[in-house]
């Protein structure tokens, strides 16, 4: 054989090859389905006449499925969408594969399912079902009206082969002497008859068995139902229950928004529209926002505890250096409010240090007898100045005491000139 | 003259049959139609492609062995097309199968080529480690090829069970009623390149051997990228724990198949002594 016959020759038996495609007829019936994705094989499909699946998930882009058998032949395949979903249905003999493929940036998944044919009790039993569904009346619930219309139609069917087998029988029983006289016949007929009768009976038992499987059929489709509005109903709870949390996640937010300043709102104001999935995040905004917010007082309120002691230490050295430069107290006061008024960022706490910025004022009875001379030297000695006297209660101010005022009228009261003391008038 | 309005006739036909397959084809049958009637154009088209790649790549030489090449990938890439094609439609066929050829030819490694592959103890081998990667039948058989073992030997090789022992019965009758020939077929191997072969096994042996495990592995560095990407190989220890906790089936087969190092390395470990003390070594077997 020259080259060009030869290259002819094999040329011509793969066109031979390609042309009578065996494919969709080759498969064994139990043999397995290969399946590869971008020509590499990820798994099989059980053949049995059971409903398989493969669910494969791809780093990669899918490019191309294809079904082989497993010698090697291509049954069926499909070209995958860049993006996106791509579903087909090959056909392999009488059984089906459904193929479902979807890519995305992430990758590829296929879902491949096989379908087996129906069998002939199965066909059978649609071609009857859907010669009920037209007699029968329509009802809105359609599953459940189909299989009801299919119960009642074997029902009506196997009433009537009951009803046959029981004529048949009394007819025999009836005319016993027909069946004498031909004899000759007789015995043939009756094996014809109990034939026919075993037939019968075989097939009776075969509807009642279908009829079974119809009836559990029919409940488990009823239990199906429950089942699936029981999950309805637990979804729809659910998604209200989420819903209303996102409400309040919502509520509480503005409410946020609105005691903190327009930064903090910049902050925590999650974008519009972002829905269920943005929950999570909402919550934890909000957490922080709570725990920032506790972190700011717990500072504001230590800047203020700070404050009050660095102004109690002021006031002390001014004290001490008051006592040191000037001993007139008047002075002393106006230099004080002469340097507060100087001293600004002292003033966080105003209202504690307004009550040591003022004079300390109290009144004070002193003993029978005691001279006015004895009065002045002992205001003198508290670097007070009298005030007003008041059913001989006598007005005393001085610079604020270093000690409780309590325990400053207490001190008071045991010396000797002084009968009583009190604060207020 | 009469020649001359024959090839003006061929002429006129191809040109209909292209202008054809440029139309829109609506529907999955109509597709299959107008394929199947251009099934010799569309053949030639993906062959010249194959060959301007093999040209522009430095790996073309004007034999029989590059044109018989050219037309197995040819001949691959129209069954892919034939397949897949019906489930783009609409669309305009010949784009498609142009598109569908340019799309394999830019993988970095479209087809396994080395020129010893081309001769025909090159293509037996090619032919077998190719379809072993399509198909769990050469698969299979690909141990009897290689060391000579029977399905028994490659149950025990493989540490298979009861059920899986019996599909490779099946695998095993399968090649041989059909698989092996079909896959000679593809390769264009004709039957005196196969007496040929086969008289080869048996004058020299060791030379035979010795050719084809350099070849093998060739090959199987090359198709062993088509098995699934989590098969690497792996120690004994490894091979060790897989064989005796009974998990990897299909690792199993489809790794020690396509390596000749992870057999040797796995040789055993999950035999039970139903395997002999001595390592495989490649024993090339050329009918089924």
């Amino acid at each position: 054989m020259g080259y060009e016959e030869e290259l002819e020759a094999y040329r011509s038996q793969r066109l031979e090859s390609l042309s009578n495609q065996p494919s969709r007829s080759v498969r064994g019936g139990s043999d397995p389905i290969q399946v590869y994705v971008n020509e590499r094989r990820v798994g099989e499909l059980e053949g049995v006449g059971v409903d398989a699946t493969l669910h494969v998930k791809n780093l990669e882009h899918i490019e191309t499925i294809q079904l082989r058998t497993e010698d090697g032949i291509l049954l069926g395949g499909l070209v995958a969408p860049e993006y996106g979903y791509r579903t087909s249905r090959i056909q392999v003999s009488s059984d089906a594969v459904e193929l479902c493929v979807h890519n995305t940036a992430q990758g590829g998944a296929l879902n491949a399912a096989f379908v087996p044919a129906p069998s002939y009790w199965s066909r059978t039993w649609k071609a009857l079902a859907d010669v009920a569904d037209r007699l029968a009346i329509r009802r809105p619930d359609t599953a459940i009206a189909h299989s009801m219309r299919t119960v009642a139609f074997t029902q009506a069917l196997l009433a009537i082969l009951v009803v046959g087998l029981v004529v048949d029988r009394m007819t025999i029983w009836m005319n016993p002497e027909r069946m004498l006289v031909s004899v000759g016949q007789s015995e043939a007929l009756r094996t014809v008859s109990v034939t026919e009768m075993e037939k019968l009976e075989h097939q009776l038992g075969e509807l009642a068995r279908i009829q079974e499987k119809v009836g559990t059929a029919l409940e488990t489709q009823q239990k199906g139902m429950a089942q699936l509005h029981q999950t309805m109903a637990k979804l729809s709870s659910s998604h209200e229950s989420v819903a209303s949390s996102v409400v309040m996640v919502k509520e509480e937010m503005e409410k946020r928004q609105e005691g903190i300043g327009s930064e903090t709102e910049r902050a925590t104001k999650p974008p519009a529209g972002r829905g269920l999935v943005d929950q999570d995040q909402l919550e934890l905004a909000v957490r922080n926002l709570v725990e920032d917010n506790a972190k700011l007082s717990r500072e504001v309120a230590s800047l203020e505890e700070r404050n009050v002691t660095l102004a109690a230490q002021v006031q002390t050295a001014r004290m001490t250096a008051s006592k040191a430069e000037d001993p007139n107290p008047e002075r002393l006061l106006a230099s004080q409010e002469d340097v507060e008024r100087k001293n600004q960022p002292l003033r966080v706490a105003e209202g504690l240090q307004s009550s040591q910025k003022q004079p300390f004022l109290f009144w004070v009875t002193f003993s029978e007898g005691t001279s006015q001379e004895s009065i002045d030297q002992w205001v003198h000695e508290k670097r007070g100045h009298k005030g007003a006297v008041n059913e001989g209660w006598q007005e005393v101010r001085i610079v604020p005491p270093a000690v409780p005022p309590d325990l400053f009228l207490e001190q008071i009261r045991g010396e000797k000139i002084v009968k009583a003391a009190r604060i207020r008038e | 003259m009469q020649n001359t309005v024959g090839k003006s006739q061929v002429m006129a036909d191809h040109t209909v049959t292209v202008s054809r397959l440029e139309e829109v084809v609506s529907t999955a049958d109509e597709f299959d139609r107008v394929v199947s009637q251009a099934l010799p154009v569309l053949l030639d088209r993906a062959t010249g492609y194959t060959k301007r790649f093999l040209r522009e790549t430095g790996q073309w030489n004007d034999d029989i062995e590059h044109e018989k090449f050219a037309l197995r990938w040819g001949s691959e890439y129209l069954e892919r097309f034939l397949v897949c094609g019906r489930t783009e439609v609409p669309c305009r066929p010949l784009f498609l199968f142009d598109s569908l050829v340019a799309k394999q030819h830019s993988k970095p490694e479209p087809f396994c080529y080395h020129p010893d592959l081309l001769r025909p103890l090159g293509r037996f081998l090619d032919g077998l480690v190719a379809r072993a990667v399509v198909s769990r039948d050469a698969l299979i058989a690909l141990y009897h090829h290689s060391y000579g073992w029977g399905p028994g030997e490659v149950i025990a090789a493989t540490g298979l069970n009861g059920l899986e022992s019996q599909r490779i019965y099946k695998n095993f009758r399968r090649w041989r009623d059909s698989g092996w020939q079909r896959t000679m077929d593809e390769m264009g191997l004709t039957k005196a390149e196969l007496a040929e072969l086969s008289s080869q096994q048996q004058r020299h042996r060791q030379r035979f051997n010795s050719e084809g495990e350099r070849l093998i592995r060739v090959a199987q560095a090359h198709y062993r990228k088509s098995e699934p990407d989590h098969y690497p190989c792996l120690s004994r220890s490894q091979w060790r724990e897989m064989f005796t906790q009974g998990y990897g089936c299909d690792y199993r087969i489809w790794h020690l198949a396509l390596c000749l190092d992870c057999v040797q390395t796995a040789w055993g470990v999950g035999s039970n002594g139903s395997l002999t003390e001595e390592k495989p070594r490649l024993e090339l077997q050329v009918r089924p």
